[in-house]
C-alpha cells in the first residue's frame, strides 16, 4: 500500500523551496514521514488555562526543521492524560497561566505510567508566577505524580544543556529562575520544568510578528529560548547521547 | 512363694476395678478412720485413743487390700550381650607409608591387630565381637582378613558416617552397642574433614558409645600437592583472570618449583615457589587473560619430586567458562526518532551492552547557527567504518541512509561492512523513511548481505498493519516473546500494531534468509511484505526490521497496561541471536557437571533443533571426547526424543583435560563443551595421617586412644551391658490367702470388744 501524498504545509512549502533551489546537490527530495516517526509533541489539556501560546509550539516545530534534523509534525497534538493515545506522544507539553484544578487519580496515574515508561513531559509556566498561580498548581501535581523524584534544579553541566547547542544561559519570555528544573527517574530526566515562559519567547503571529518581548534578555533571550527548545527535544529524543564518551574531547575543545 | 524358675518378682494389682473406684474407697477409708478420731475426742487416756484408731486403720488396711486384690507378679529375666565393633580403615590413604619408607598403614594395622586378636577376643566373654572394614561404607569383614591388612581400595574415609551406621545396626542386630574400637589413619574427607565442629562433637555424643582409637601413622610423608584451585565460574575474554592455587609441601627441603598453568596443552600462565622448611601451605595467584570464548578445561600442575608419596595430586584440573565480557554494539541513527530513542534506552540499560552511538542530528541543509555554539561532532565515518568495526560485536543502522552523507563518502566503507558481516560480524537494518528502499541499498554491497532485498526507490507502506508470524517465525529465538506456539503468537497479536512498513521483498530460498514476520495486510510482488527477517551470511549473521515502529510494541503497549516485556524481549533475543549468543546455538551439549571424579562416566545433554528452530526429534546425534592432543578417545551417539533432547554417556580413559564435541545429523556447526577428568581424588590429595583427630574423637566418646607406630592396645571403654529382657511372666495373687480375711475379721472383732469394753456405744 502506497503512501498517499499528503497535504503541504508551510514548512513543506518552505523546505521545497530550498530542495528546487538545491536539487541537484541533494540526493533525493525531502519526504514526508509517518506521523509516528515525526516529533509530534502531546499539548496536554488540562482543567486551567492550558493554551496560554496558541502559536508556540508550531514555531518550535518549525526552527526544530530548520535547525537540526528532527522531523517535526506540522502542528502539537491536543491530549487528555485520562484518554487513550496518550502513549502516541512520547513527548509532551504543558503549559499554563494561573492555577488549574487538580488532577483526577486518574489523570495521575496516567501520566506517571507514560513517564516511567520513557515519555519526557516540558512543563512551561506562562504567568511568571513564583510560589502562587500555576507555579504553585503545577508543584502541587508533579510533586503527586512522581513523589519519590521531587524537582530539583538542573546542574550547568547537565547534558540537557549540550544536547545539541551547548548552553549556558536561559532564554523565556521572562527571567524568573537562571535555571530549569526536573524530575528524574533513574537518572533520565522525566519531566523538565521552567518558570520562564518558554512558550511566550517562542510564540509568533501569522504575520510573522513575535508576539511578545522578552526581558530583560531582549532578542538574545529569545534566541536563548529556542535554542533551550531544540535541546528540550533533542533530550527527549536522544536522551543522553551528548555524555557518550566519543563526544566528550570535542565538546571540551569547543569550550576551552 | 515359689518362684521356679523366675528371678525377678514386682507387685501389682489385679482388680478390675478401675483407677477412680480405688480413689473413692481409699477416700472412704480415710473417712473411716477419720471418724473414729472424732468419737474419741472426749477420751482422756492417750493409750486407749491410739488403739483404737489403730485399729480402724489396720482395718481399712486391709479392707482396701482386699479390693485391690493386690499380687506377685513373677519375672523371668536374662542379660543380653552386647556388641562390640572393631572398625578397620580401609582406605586409599592407608596403602601410603606409616612412616617415610616404613610399610604401608594398611600392613601396620593388620599386624596390630594380629598381635592383639587374642585380647580383644577376651572381650567376648562380655560382648560379642564384630569386624568391620570402613571407606565411604561399611561392611563386615573376616577377622583373619582383617588381621592380614585390608586392602586400601575405597575412595572417601566417612569415620563418622561408619560408626553412626554401625551403632543404628548395621550389623543387621538390634543389640546395643556396648563400644567400638576404630583403627585408621584419621585423614576422614567426610563430615571430619575439618576437625570436630560442635554439630560434629553432638553426633558423636549421640552415639552413646565409648569410641576407643588407634591411629595408624604419625608424621605426614613427603608430598607436594595442589591443595586447592579458587577459580571464578566464568572469566571475561581479554579480561584477566586470575587463579589461586594453594600448593601444600610435607617433608621437602628448601628448593623452587615451577607451577604451570596449561589451558588445553598450552601453557597459558607460570609461577615459581620457594619452598621453605617448616611451611607446609604456599599460596600462588596465577593470571592470565584468555583470547577466546567458549568453555575450556584449564590444568594445574606442579612437578613432581623425586621420593613423593603421592604423584597423583600434584596437578588439579578446573572448567572455566570464558564469556565475553560486554556486547560492543554500533549504533548509527539517520536522524532522532522514537524508535532509535527507546532502542537506545534499552540498549544503554544493559549492562552487558557496550553501546557507541551516532545519530545524524543535522543535515547540510540544516541552518542551525555558528558552529561553536553546537556540541556537534564531526562523524568519524573512516575510523569507524574502517579501523574499528572488526571490534564491534554488531552494527545497527536506524533509518540510516549513507546516500546523503556523499561528503563523508560513507559508501566507500560499505564492502568493509559486508566483509565484516562475512567474516563473523552482526548488521541490523531498522526501517525507516530512509532505509532499505528509500536509501537505495540494493545498489549496495551491502544488498549482498541483507536478509530482505531492499527494492531500490520503493518507500513505506503507511497505515496500521498487524504482524503475523510465519512457519519460521513461530519457533525462532528471536521472535519468541513467550514459550510454546499458542502463547507466543498470542503475544504477537496483543501488541499494537505498526504504522510503517518499508518495502522489501523476501529473498529466494536457498540464500539462508528467513522472514519470521510479516505484514499481511501489505502485498510486495504478491507476497505479504516481511517485517523482520534474519539471515545466517558466510560467518555472520544479519537481521532486517522493516518498520521504524517496534517502539510502538513497547511504549504504546505500555498505556493498554502490557508493560514492555514483549519489546524488551523482541530486541534482547535480536541482540543475542546476532551475537551468537552461544545459549541460542542450534546444538547444545551440557555435560552434567564440569568435572568428574576418576574413572566415573562423563554425562552428556544434547539439546539439537532443525533448520526451523523446532526440536530436531528423531535425528542422530554423536559426541567425542577429544584430549589435549587431539585424538579422539570416546564416541557415543544417539537418537533425540520428542523434545530433540538426546542423553550420551562417554568413559573417559583416565584424568586429564578433555573437549567434548557434539555434532548432529543436518546441523552444519559441531557444539563444544569441556570437562576435567579429576586426576587425584579427595583420599589421595592429601597423604597425611591425622592422629589427633582420632584422639580428639576418643576424648569426646569418653574411649581410649593410642597411636602406631609403637602404640599398645588401649584399655578399651564399654558401655554398661545392663539390658534386661522379660521371658516369661506370672502373677500370685495375695489377697485370696486365708489369713488376710481372718486378720481383718480379728481386728474387726478386736475394735468391737475394746470399744463395748471402754464403754463406747
Amino acid at each position: 500500500m502506497p503512501r498517499p501524498s499528503r497535504p503541504t504545509s508551510r514548512r513543506r512549502f518552505l523546505q521545497g523551496a530550498a530542495a528546487a533551489a538545491v536539487a541537484a546537490a541533494l540526493p533525493r527530495g525531502a519526504r514526508a514521514l509517518t506521523p509516528d516517526a515525526m516529533l509530534q509533541i502531546g499539548h496536554v489539556q488540562h482543567g486551567g488555562n492550558w493554551n496560554p501560546r496558541p502559536t508556540a509550539l508550531r514555531r518550535l516545530g518549525w526552527e526544530l526543521g530548520r535547525r537540526t534534523s528532527i522531523e517535526p509534525a506540522a502542528d502539537a497534538a491536543p491530549v487528555r492524560l485520562d484518554r487513550p493515545g496518550l502513549h502516541r506522544h512520547p513527548m509532551l507539553y504543558l503549559a499554563g497561566s494561573g492555577g488549574l484544578p487538580p488532577f483526577s487519580e486518574a489523570e495521575r496515574a496516567a501520566l506517571r505510567r507514560h513517564l516511567m515508561y520513557g515519555g519526557f513531559l516540558l512543563v512551561d509556566s506562562a504567568d511568571a508566577s513564583d510560589g502562587a498561580g500555576f507555579d504553585a498548581a503545577v508543584r502541587r501535581e508533579l510533586a503527586q505524580v512522581l513523589p519519590a523524584s521531587p524537582l530539583q534544579p538542573v546542574a550547568r553541566e547537565h547534558v540537557l544543556h549540550k544536547t545539541f547547542y551547548l548552553l549556558d544561559r536561559q532564554g523565556g519570555r521572562v527571567l524568573v529562575k537562571p535555571w530549569l528544573e526536573a524530575q528524574a527517574i533513574d537518572g533520565r530526566l522525566a519531566v523538565v520544568y521552567s518558570q520562564n515562559d518558554l512558550g511566550g519567547a517562542w510564540a509568533r503571529s501569522e504575520l510573522g510578528d513575535w508576539e511578545y518581548p522578552c526581558t530583560p534578555g531582549g532578542e538574545a533571550q529569545r534566541e536563548a529560548a529556542f535554542r533551550a527548545g531544540v535541546n528540550l527535544a533533542m533530550y527527549a529524543l536522544c536522551t543522553d547521547y551528548k555524555d557518550d564518551a566519543v563526544h566528550l574531547p570535542f565538546i571540551l575543545r569547543r569550550r576551552s | 512363694m515359689d518362684g521356679g524358675t523366675f528371678n525377678a518378682w514386682r507387685l501389682t494389682a489385679l482388680t478390675p476395678l478401675p483407677a477412680w473406684a480405688l480413689a473413692l474407697l481409699g477416700v472412704a477409708a480415710l473417712a473411716s478412720i477419720a471418724l473414729a478420731w472424732r468419737g474419741l475426742a472426749g477420751e482422756p487416756r492417750r493409750a486407749r485413743k491410739a488403739a483404737l484408731v489403730a485399729l480402724r486403720a489396720l482395718a481399712a488396711l486391709l479392707a482396701l487390700a482386699l479390693l485391690a486384690e493386690p499380687a506377685l507378679e513373677l519375672l523371668q529375666t536374662a542379660r543380653v550381650r552386647n556388641r562390640f565393633a572393631v572398625l578397620v580403615d580401609a582406605s586409599r590413604s592407608m596403602a601410603f607409608p606409616l612412616e617415610p619408607g616404613g610399610p604401608s598403614r594398611a600392613a601396620a594395622a593388620g599386624a596390630f591387630l594380629r598381635d592383639h586378636r587374642a585380647e580383644l577376643e577376651r572381650l567376648a566373654d562380655r560382648v560379642d565381637l564384630e569386624w568391620y572394614g570402613f571407606g565411604g561404607e561399611v561392611a563386615p569383614v573376616d577377622p583373619a582378613q582383617a588381621v592380614r591388612g585390608l586392602e586400601p581400595a575405597a575412595g572417601r574415609t566417612d569415620l563418622l558416617g561408619a560408626l553412626e551406621a554401625v551403632t543404628s545396626g548395621a550389623g543387621a542386630s538390634s543389640r546395643r552397642l556396648a563400644g567400638a574400637l576404630v583403627v585408621s589413619d584419621g585423614a576422614d574427607n567426610a563430615a571430619l574433614a575439618d576437625g570436630l565442629s560442635g554439630a560434629t562433637r553432638a553426633r558423636l555424643r549421640a552415639l552413646g558409645v565409648p569410641v576407643s582409637a588407634v591411629a595408624v601413622g604419625r608424621s605426614a610423608p613427603r608430598d607436594l600437592a595442589v591443595e586447592r584451585v579458587a577459580v571464578d565460574d566464568f572469566a571475561f575474554v581479554r579480561n584477566t583472570v586470575t587463579v589461586e592455587a594453594t600448593l601444600r609441601a610435607r617433608g621437602l627441603e628448601a628448593q623452587d618449583v615451577r607451577v604451570v598453568l596449561r589451558r588445553e596443552g598450552a601453557v597459558v600462565a607460570q609461577a615459581t615457589v620457594r619452598l621453605e622448611p617448616g611451611k607446609e601451605r604456599y599460596s600462588v595467584p596465577l593470571s592470565f587473560a584468555p583470547d577466546q570464548t567458549g568453555t575450556f578445561v584449564f590444568t594445574l600442575a606442579a612437578p613432581v619430586l623425586p621420593g613423593e608419596a603421592v604423584t597423583e595430586n600434584n596437578q588439579r584440573s578446573f572448567v572455566l567458562r570464558v564469556i565475553r565480557d560486554r556486547v560492543r554494539v554500533l549504533m548509527v541513527a539517520g536522524r532522532p526518532s522514537w524508535d532509535v530513542r527507546f532502542l537506545r534506552g534499552l540498549l544503554k540499560q544493559d549492562p552487558n551492552v557496550d553501546l557507541v552511538s551516532f545519530f545524524i542530528l543535522r543535515t547540510n541543509a540544516d541552518q542551525p547557527g555558528p558552529q561553536e555554539d553546537l556540541s556537534l561532532i564531526p562523524f568519524p565515518v573512516g575510523e569507524i567504518f574502517g579501523e574499528q568495526l572488526r571490534t564491534f560485536d554488531a552494527v545497527l543502522f536506524v533509518d540510516f541512509a549513507y546516500g546523503p552523507y556523499r561528503g563523508l563518502e560513507i559508501d566507500r566503507y560499505l564492502p568493509n561492512l559486508r566483509d565484516y558481516v562475512r567474516g563473523g560480524g552482526a548488521l541490523a537494518m531498522v526501517g525507516g523513511e530512509q532505509s532499505f528502499g528509500d536509501g537505495r541499498y540494493g545498489q549496495t554491497p551491502l544488498a549482498e548481505v541483507l536478509p530482505v532485498a531492499p527494492l531500490d526507490g520503493t518507500s513505506e507502506a503507511e497505515g496500521e498493519f498487524r504482524p503475523r508470524l510465519t512457519a519460521e517465525g513461530k519457533r525462532h529465538p528471536v521472535t519468541a516473546l513467550a514459550p510454546g506456539e499458542g502463547p507466543n503468537e498470542a503475544a504477537w497479536a496483543s501488541l499494537p500494531p505498526v504504522t510503517a512498513v518499508n518495502l522489501t521483498r523476501a529473498l529466494p530460498a536457498g540464500a539462508g534468509a528467513s522472514v519470521l514476520l510479516e505484514a499481511p495486510a501489505v502485498s510486495v510482488g504478491g507476497r505479504a511484505a516481511p517485517l523482520v527477517a534474519v539471515r545466517e551470511v558466510g560467518q555472520g549473521r544479519t537481521l532486517a526490521v522493516a518498520t521504524d515502529a517496534t517502539w510502538r510494541w513497547g511504549f504504546l503497549a505500555a498505556e493498554g497496561g502490557q508493560g514492555n516485556r514483549a519489546y524488551l524481549r523482541f530486541w534482547n533475543g535480536a541482540l543475542r541471536w546476532l551475537v551468537r549468543d552461544p545459549s541460542l546455538g542450534p546444538l547444545q551439549v551440557e555435560p552434567d557437571a564440569p568435572s568428574v571424579e576418576p574413572g566415573a562416566p562423563v554425562g552428556l545433554t544434547v539439546t539439537a533443533r532443525g533448520p526451523d528452530w523446532g526440536p530436531a526429534a528423531g535425528k542422530k546425534v554423536s559426541a567425542d571426547l577429544v584430549s589435549e592432543d587431539g585424538r579422539t578417545v570416546a564416541h557415543g551417539e544417539a537418537v533425540a526424543g520428542e523434545d530433540g533432547t538426546a542423553r550420551i554417556e562417554l568413559v573417559p580413559p583416565g584424568p586429564g583435560a578433555y573437549r567434548v564435541v557434539s555434532r548432529a545429523e543436518g546441523v552444519a556447526d559441531p557444539a563444544s563443551a569441556a570437562v576435567a577428568v579429576r586426576g587425584a581424588g579427595p583420599e589421595d590429595a592429601d597423604a597425611a595421617p591425622r592422629p589427633e583427630l582420632l584422639q580428639a574423637v576418643s576424648e569426646a566418646t569418653g574411649g581410649a586412644y593410642s597411636a602406631l607406630p609403637g602404640g599398645d592396645l588401649p584399655d578399651l571403654a564399654l558401655a554398661d551391658p545392663e539390658v534386661v529382657e522379660i521371658g516369661r511372666r506370672k502373677a500370685v495373687p495375695i489377697w485370696d490367702r486365708w489369713w488376710t480375711l481372718a486378720g481383718l475379721a480379728a481386728v474387726l472383732t478386736a475394735e468391737w470388744v475394746l470399744r463395748r469394753r471402754w464403754g463406747y456405744w
